[in-house]
């Protein structure tokens, strides 16, 4: 177990590195990389991403995988407009309402999962396209818009110097580090994904837990759906489609492994921060949008072949 | 528990069906619409200048005649539209000589990329943005906040609200394009013939409000004319083929004619006709690039083909935006000069027209290369 604490480890330095590296780079391309306001704004545009990849990484450290969390934003995005508009609820209880139903979108996917013991892959798959198909039938391709000026709050300003959705990401990554690294239920987690034959025999609530991390997902789907919303003033059914593959690629660049077992929540942090700044660094130093894409995906792959590399030597 | 709220899901989805059933729905969006009147010919223009309702950039400097760097964020990059529309900005910012521009953006029609996109670039510092909106509220936010960094912006082919841009070149009016289209269609199945629908998908902005305005119109003019159903078909030549496909053969001879309303949809459909051997029995009318249109042009299969010129239309908005960061293009003015377009007219408060759309037939399609 200490040994594959190290390697976790090893692995986060090797990620902290890098990300020193590229934003060194990267201030050196453009002027306008290293300034409080542009960090501060790439905190803003990162944090739904954000948001998503904390209950995805307990979600593959168990060797699962939830790829519905785009559709499950979509969803809760055009809930959020029509609980508002068409339903008349106050638009706190709108919020609060939308934010649940991801919750139980999320509880749909654990129990197709657990109950029904279909792979998360072709369980969310499945939720992937019902959910955007019922966003959009919802939706019926109208807009919902025309949101009082106290909810841009959420998304468009600051609280205490800082985009307010930065702290909310903040505060909920501390928790979630906290979760996974400190408590019986971060341990279980880490169980499953070791062995989920061997956590069974050994009494841990497997699917209990399982129910756990997926609605987990589904809720927080839902609260940066919300976010996203105030952010961009309008609701659309097509919106946080593709979110999915942003936010396991920052996972997955984290360190934390597909196959499950590994993974921390700092290191999720780092992969993430490493491919906003990449995206960002890189437009502003005059790189197109493909070149972009492109060297995010080499990245991903020289991040996790060192990984391997290194830790095939500590193996021995 | 758990089967209770699956069943809260289920009741919460239904009322939110319900409450958004009230009304039936063509596919148009819920604006307002303003028909032409009948008997005129040609559609756009007429339009007054109206009061000016764009926003102003705060603190924009004085860049009269220098070199000034600008970039062009269309809705997505890599398809023939735009491409062509990229070209005539290239083509302009080359004639004007003190202008760099490029293009970039997202490679899906996604908005928050596209955004994303938009706000890097306010950051990395240029004098004038133009775009082609995904969503005409929800890139608003972050246009404001480029010109309340003093940056100019004008947008092209899909607005934004009007506050949040200086202005925006309107390619056709949209009661111009639903007369063509409608008035067309009327005279190649008749009065009281039947029609449907292949569009991108029920969310882009500008399909939705064609099909509303030729709604408006073909109620106020063509009442007779039956409409069967709009179908989506996201500007996929396949899906756009078989969506076709399934129309001919859902509704048999009942269906005289098929619009389609996008570059996509319009020679999809018309293949799809040709397929079927429908060729002269279902009349195809619909927006589409000449060159994609002309064998079925030729094969007398489409009469008529409706579009504007999008390398104009970006010619158009390079010279539009040069002119308000020059300062030449205020707030009220009636025209705007566009280099070899000549004296633009300027529309509804900060709207400028390109001009009438073209319709292209057998005599004239050759002579376009786009």
């Amino acid at each position: 177990m200490t040994a594959a604490l190290d390697r976790v480890l090893r692995h986060e330095s090797i990620l902290g590195l890098l990300l020193i590296a590229t934003l060194a780079v990267l201030a050196g391309q453009s002027e306008a990389f290293f300034t409080a306001d542009n960090l501060l704004n790439q905190g803003r545009l990162m944090a739904e991403v954000g948001l998503v990849t904390l209950p995805m990484t307990f979600v593959i450290i168990t060797g699962g995988i939830d790829l519905s969390v785009g559709s499950i934003f979509g969803l809760c995005c055009i809930l959020l407009g029509v609980f508002w508009q068409k339903v008349g609820m106050p638009l706190p209880v709108a919020m609060v309402a939308a934010i649940l139903m991801g919750g139980v979108a999320g509880l749909g996917n654990g129990i197709i999962i657990t109950r029904f013991k279909v792979p998360p892959l072709i369980a969310t798959l499945a939720t992937l396209a019902l959910y955007r198909g019922l966003a959009e039938g919802i939706a019926q391709a109208r807009s919902v818009r025309g949101y009082p000026d106290w909810f841009f709050q959420l998304g468009q300003y600051d609280f205490l110097g800082a985009p307010t959705q930065l702290w909310i990401l903040i505060a909920l990554f501390i928790a979630a580090a906290f979760v996974l690294g400190m408590t019986t239920f971060g341990r279980t987690i880490y169980a499953i994904g070791s062995n989920e034959v061997a956590a069974r025999f050994s009494g841990l609530k497997v699917d209990r837990a399982k129910l756990v991390i997926y609605g987990t997902s589904g809720l927080i789907s839902g609260l940066a759906a919300v976010i996203f919303v105030s952010r961009v003033s309008t609701t659309r059914s097509d919106m946080g489609t593709g979110l999915e593959l942003d936010v396991i690629t920052a996972v997955v660049l984290g360190g934390t492994s597909i196959f499950g077992g590994r993974g921390t929540i700092i290191g999720t942090g780092l992969g993430l921060i490493l491919m906003q700044a990449l995206k960002n660094g890189l437009a502003l130093a005059g790189v197109k949008g493909d070149g972009t894409i492109v060297v995010i995906g080499a990245v991903l792959i020289a991040a996790i072949l060192i990984g391997n590399l290194l830790s095939r030597n500590g193996d021995g | 528990m758990y089967r209770t709220m699956v069943l809260a899901l289920g009741l919460t989805l239904g009322t939110g069906t319900i409450a958004l059933a009230d009304s039936p729905w063509t596919g148009g969006d819920n604006l307002p619409t303003s028909p032409l009147a009948c008997d005129s010919s040609g559609g756009g223009g007429g339009a007054a200048a109206g009061n000016y309702d764009g926003g102003q950039p705060t603190g924009a400097p004085d860049l009269k005649g220098k070199p000034v760097k600008v970039v062009d964020v269309p809705k997505l990059i890599g398809i023939g539209y735009f491409n062509a529309t990229s070209k005539g900005i290239a083509d302009a910012a080359k004639e004007l000589g003190n202008v760099d521009a490029k293009t970039d953006g997202p490679t899906q029609a996604n908005i928050d990329q596209q955004i994303t996109f938009i706000d890097n670039y306010i950051t990395s510092g240029v004098n004038g943005i133009l775009f082609s909106a995904n969503d005409p509220v929800a890139i608003a936010p972050v246009l404001k906040k480029a010109l309340s960094k003093g940056i100019h912006v004008v947008g092209y082919d899909a607005n934004s609200q009007p506050d949040a841009r200086e202005w925006f070149v309107n390619q056709a009016q949209f009661n111009g394009i639903g007369k063509a289209m409608v008035d067309d269609m009327a005279k190649e199945i008749g009065e009281d013939g039947a029609f449907a629908i292949v569009t991108s998908t029920f969310t882009t902005p500008n399909q939705a409000r064609w099909i509303s305005e030729m709604a408006a119109y073909q109620a106020k003019c063509h009442p007779k004319m039956k409409w069967l159903e709009t179908v989506e078909a996201q500007e996929d030549n396949n899906l756009s083929f078989n969506q076709a496909t399934t129309l001919i053969n859902k509704y048999g001879d009942d269906l005289k004619g098929i619009f389609g309303m996008t570059s996509v949809a319009t020679p999809a459909s018309a293949e799809a006709v040709t397929q079927a051997n429908k060729c002269g029995k279902i009349a195809v009318v619909g927006l589409a690039t000449p060159n994609a249109m002309k064998p079925y042009v030729a094969k007398d299969c489409v009469k008529s083909v409706v579009l504007w010129n999008p390398v104009d239309l970006g010619y158009a908005a390079m010279y539009v935006l040069r002119a308000a960061i020059d300062g030449d293009l205020k707030p009220g003015a009636t025209s705007v000069k566009a280099g070899k377009l000549g004296e633009l007219q300027i529309i509804n408060g900060s709207e400028v027209l390109l001009g009438a759309p073209t319709t292209f037939t057998k005599d004239n399609i050759n002579d376009f290369d786009f």
